[in-house]
């Protein structure tokens, strides 16, 4: 009898103290698993809103902000948007970069979304913004890549830009589908610290290396 | 025990049983359109929804007791309401979202305003159309006269705007003035700006009408703001045919630092190609800048910019007072410019503004063996506040000192003449921004300043008005007095003269929709209390007095359209302008030499994508210019030919990090001339004897490579040349 007690006291004490935190991670898990049927500007602004809702009750987090950036960033790289329109949505997602990087500064994915809003400023306007914005995407990457050398994203990042302009210039890009192999096979290796940590960018690389055997 | 653990069991559930509360309602903006993708949301809680297409939304929560309700969409303001729940549905029908006024959706008074910036809606000449804007060869200054309202001066090559001479027109940077924006010259040969288009993020060019924040303008203002910080390291090497560029950039967290040492001398490329000059010795220049970025705080940015510059040139004139003899034009110039400012947002919604900028320029010329020195001191310390009061009302208040010492001299005289004068100016301005909507805006500003050495002081009011009409066309309105003091050779002799005055009424029409826009402008402009010199009439002594005066109209319209052709784009500028003066020396009134009733230019740039490649093509048109023959009667009644210029230039990015750049103005070959110069005093036969003003070359020709290195590719790089 007594360690019954004992053990529904237990449980209760546990169940108190993840309270909060459960929920923040089945929030969190829910509005993730919405991330892959996203396919127009509603749907990931529906999703920016799921997120912008934890964000709104999990003040210390970085993680409800990096993906509802993250939304937003997606949507300034959809057709039939003005590019003011697009300005629009990618200022919503510097002002949510800049409110992660406060609370991770050390935050290496933080690094990575830096990158990838410039890249999307970038692609609004190649001619007038390539000058100013590339040296703002290869200084993010390369801060990332110094707060952890292994971060798969920001590796996949770097590969896909430098392969990019080899292929532009005409170059030859075998080195890089080497190292896009290569990272394609420790994809798994890198632990996430947690479930809901960012870990997009396998299915990318997948392609990169699909293209490189054609 | 056990009923106890039972009824804690209970009570457990009974958190998660309590009976729902439905909110339900819909999202319209202000035309009563409904809100897609409105974010509805309990404070605090998990609880949240998003409206449909329709703008409906249905909210439940299981919270208890007072909540508020928040309801955000972007480029609106956020809505907030107290709700109480209590398991009863609440119906909140329809609610209203009240448009947010910003920079991007809000009308912005455009009359008299070119801007450039990154998201700027209309964006008329970036840094990169300076450079790729043929004929200009990357002159700041050659490229604005693409723009309409400014007229092509081809002996001066500074800023001539809509009827204004070129000292009429100032240049900014970051805030404060620049004194001597041009480089230094032979006379009637063209000038370039001092400061390569590559500094600059961002601009704002007016052609009247502008903010109580400027002054000492009678006719426009260039506003040139200096790049953000620099994030990567980098070495930047530029190969010309007429010289060479070396720079490099260290940054850190919060700081960089770029310094650029260039040289230029145009010997060889004008030993090659064939010039109307003659040259003792082809221009060559001498320069070193150095630039500081910091971070500072949350906001903060504190600049520095340092430039030092020395260029000199020789050029053999023949001398028409005495025909068939030739006389030497020397000059060495030594320019020292100092820029820095500061922004930052001291509290909420306050930004305050610091800059402070220092010239010294010296010009020591000598025409055969007469030397003639001017040297020039200049500062111009800036502080601005802005206030944001809410998003429908900014104030801006500033305060300026300008010290400007000008002195002329004569060190090979026997007398040893020499003049100076030393002025101070105190100046204030105060303007507010009123929307009335996001369609209306009203600016209203007055600016104050007084001169110690003229012991004088202006008031200028200024307002201006913009209104949006429908989705894509606006209309915009302004007025305002402008001052300026009379020029240095002026005020040298005396300070018995009186600011001279300029008043502008603009009415500005402009379409802006799918990267097409439309701007057309007219004006008019009228002057007075411009300075007027000459013999009195009994020819026993000189006056010098305030009672020139003048006016300029006309119709600026500009086209530019970057959809109708794929990877092209081209855009049509076209002035006309009705002015007379009566000013300086004239007799009587006339139109000045400088002003052409028709301008016109049209620039096509495409880019080809298999060679990487951008080319460009230009052609511009002045009408002919009056000019004076003093063998003729008639005051300024002689017309030059008018001119023509066909440009192209081709810039190819060879490597991420190498670009070509070729450019040659005037293909065509076109007889340019842009007047006629006389001698001082007629000849035996009663004649002044004459020779036209030409270009330096018939032609121009400019070949370059750009080469940028940074960290990871300059391994890269390195590792080939070994």
């Amino acid at each position: 009898m007594k360690k019954t007690t004992l053990f529904v006291c237990a449980m209760l004490i546990a169940t108190v103290a993840m309270g909060g935190n459960e929920k923040y991670y089945q929030k969190m898990g829910e509005a993730l698993s919405e991330f892959s049927a996203c396919s127009t500007v509603e749907d990931f602004q529906n999703l920016a809103n799921k997120f912008r809702v934890i964000a709104n009750v999990e003040k210390e987090e970085w993680l409800p902000l990096y993906y509802e950036a993250h939304c937003y960033i997606l949507i300034s790289f959809m057709g039939d948007l003005t590019a003011q329109e697009k300005d629009a949505y990618l200022d919503n997602a510097s002002a949510l970069i800049e409110s992660m990087t406060e609370l991770a500064p050390n935050e290496a994915e933080v690094q990575v979304m830096t990158a990838f809003y410039h890249t999307g400023s970038l692609v609004v306007n190649p001619p007038q913004r390539a000058m100013s914005t590339t040296p703002l995407i290869h200084a993010a990457i390369a801060k990332a890549l110094v707060m952890e050398p292994d971060n798969p994203r920001a590796l996949f990042l770097r590969i896909s830009n430098e392969m990019g302009t080899a292929s532009y210039f005409g170059e030859d890009t075998a080195p890089y589908c080497a190292q896009a192999k290569e990272l394609l096979q420790n994809w798994d290796a890198y632990t996430l610290k947690s479930p809901i940590h960012p870990s997009w960018g396998k299915e990318e690389v997948e392609g990169i290396v699909r293209n490189c055997g054609e | 025990m056990k009923h106890h653990i039972f009824l804690f069991l209970l009570s457990l559930a009974q958190v998660s049983l309590v009976a729902q509360t439905r909110i339900t309602g819909q999202v319209l903006d202000a035309n009563g359109e409904s809100l897609t993708g409105a974010n509805i949301y309990i404070e605090g809680t998990y609880d949240g929804t998003t409206s449909n297409l329709e703008g409906q939304f249905i909210l439940e929560s299981s919270e208890r007791g007072e909540q508020v309700l928040h309801i955000e969409f972007i480029g609106f303001k956020g809505y907030q309401k107290k709700v109480s729940l209590e398991g009863r549905a609440i119906e909140l029908s329809q609610i209203t979202l009240k448009e947010e006024l910003n920079e991007l959706t809000a009308v912005t008074i455009t009359a008299g305003t070119f801007e450039a910036g990154d998201k700027k809606k209309s964006i008329a000449l970036s840094s990169i159309d300076m450079v790729t804007t043929d004929g200009s060869s990357g002159d700041v200054y050659g490229a604005l006269q693409a723009l309409p309202g400014t007229t092509t001066v081809g002996e001066s090559g500074r800023l001539f705007v809509k009827g204004g001479d070129s000292r009429e027109s100032k240049t900014f940077i970051d805030g404060t003035l620049v004194y001597v924006p041009y480089g230094s010259s032979s006379p009637n040969t063209s000038v370039r700006g001092r400061f390569s288009p590559f500094m600059f993020s961002g601009m704002m060019f007016s052609t009247g009408g502008y903010s109580a924040e400027f002054g000492q303008a009678l006719s426009s203002v260039l506003s040139l703001q200096t790049n953000a910080m620099q994030v990567e390291d980098q070495l930047n090497i530029s190969l010309l045919t007429v010289g060479a560029e070396l720079g490099g950039t260290r940054s850190w967290e919060k700081a960089s630092l770029t310094s650029t040492l260039s040289y230029y001398n145009l010997t060889p490329y004008m030993k090659v190609v064939p010039q109307y000059t003659t040259w003792d010795q082809e221009p060559q220049s001498l320069a070193g800048d150095l630039s500081f970025r910091l971070k500072t705080g949350k906001s903060g940015l504190l600049k520095f910019y340092s430039t030092i510059n020395r260029s000199k040139l020789t050029s053999i004139e023949e001398n028409l007072n005495q025909p068939g003899s030739s006389i030497s034009y020397k000059l060495v110039n030594d320019n020292y410019f100092l820029n820095t400012s500061w922004i930052g947002e001291i509290r909420k919604d306050w930004i305050l503004s610091t800059g402070f900028s220092y010239t010294n320029n010296m010009d020591k010329a000598a025409i055969d063996s007469m030397k003639v020195n001017e040297a020039l001191q200049g500062t111009h310390a800036k502080l601005s506040l802005k206030h944001r009061i809410s998003d429908r009302v900014k104030i801006l208040a500033g305060t300026e000192w300008y010290y400007k010492s000008y002195g002329m001299g004569f060190p090979g005289a026997e007398t040893g003449i020499q003049a100076n004068y030393v002025n101070n100016t105190l100046t204030g301005f105060l303007e507010s921004e009123l929307y009335a909507s996001s369609r209306f805006i009203t600016r209203v500003g007055v600016r104050f300043e007084y001169s110690d050495y003229l012991k004088r002081s202006s008031l200028a009011p200024r307002i201006s008005t913009a209104c949006k009409l429908g989705a894509a066309g606006q209309i915009s309105l302004a007025y305002g007095w402008f001052f300026q003091d009379p020029d240095d050779e002026f005020l040298l002799y005396t300070p018995e003269l009186e600011f001279e005055r300029a008043d502008h009424i603009t009415l500005n029409y402009l379409y802006n929709k799918d990267q097409r826009m439309l701007r057309s402008e007219l004006y008019f402009k009228n002057y007075r209390n411009l300075v007027r010199f000459g013999w009195s009439e009994e020819q026993d002594y000189t006056f010098i007095n305030n009672t020139g005066e003048g006016y300029a109209y006309g119709l600026d319209l500009f086209w530019r359209d970057k959809k109708s052709i794929k990877n092209g784009e081209y855009w049509i500028s076209y002035s006309y302008i009705e002015t007379l003066r009566d000013y300086l020396d004239y007799p009587e009134q006339a139109i000045p030499n400088f002003s052409s009733k028709h301008n016109l230019s049209l620039v096509y740039k495409h880019w080809i994508e298999g060679l990487r490649s951008m080319l460009g093509t230009s052609y511009h048109y002045s009408s002919p210019r009056y000019y004076n023959n003093p063998n003729s009667q008639e005051f300024n009644g002689e017309l030059t030919r008018a001119y023509h210029s066909l440009n192209m230039n081709w810039s190819l990015l060879l490597k991420q990090n190498v670009i070509l750049y070729f450019t040659v103005s005037n293909i065509l070959g076109y007889e340019q001339q842009f007047g006629q110069s006389y001698a001082s005093t007629p000849g035996p036969d009663g004649i002044y004897s004459s020779k036209p003003i030409l270009p330096g070359a018939k032609r121009w020709f400019l070949v370059g490579c750009f080469i940028t290195l940074s960290r990871d590719k300059s391994i890269n790089q390195l590792d080939k040349i070994n």
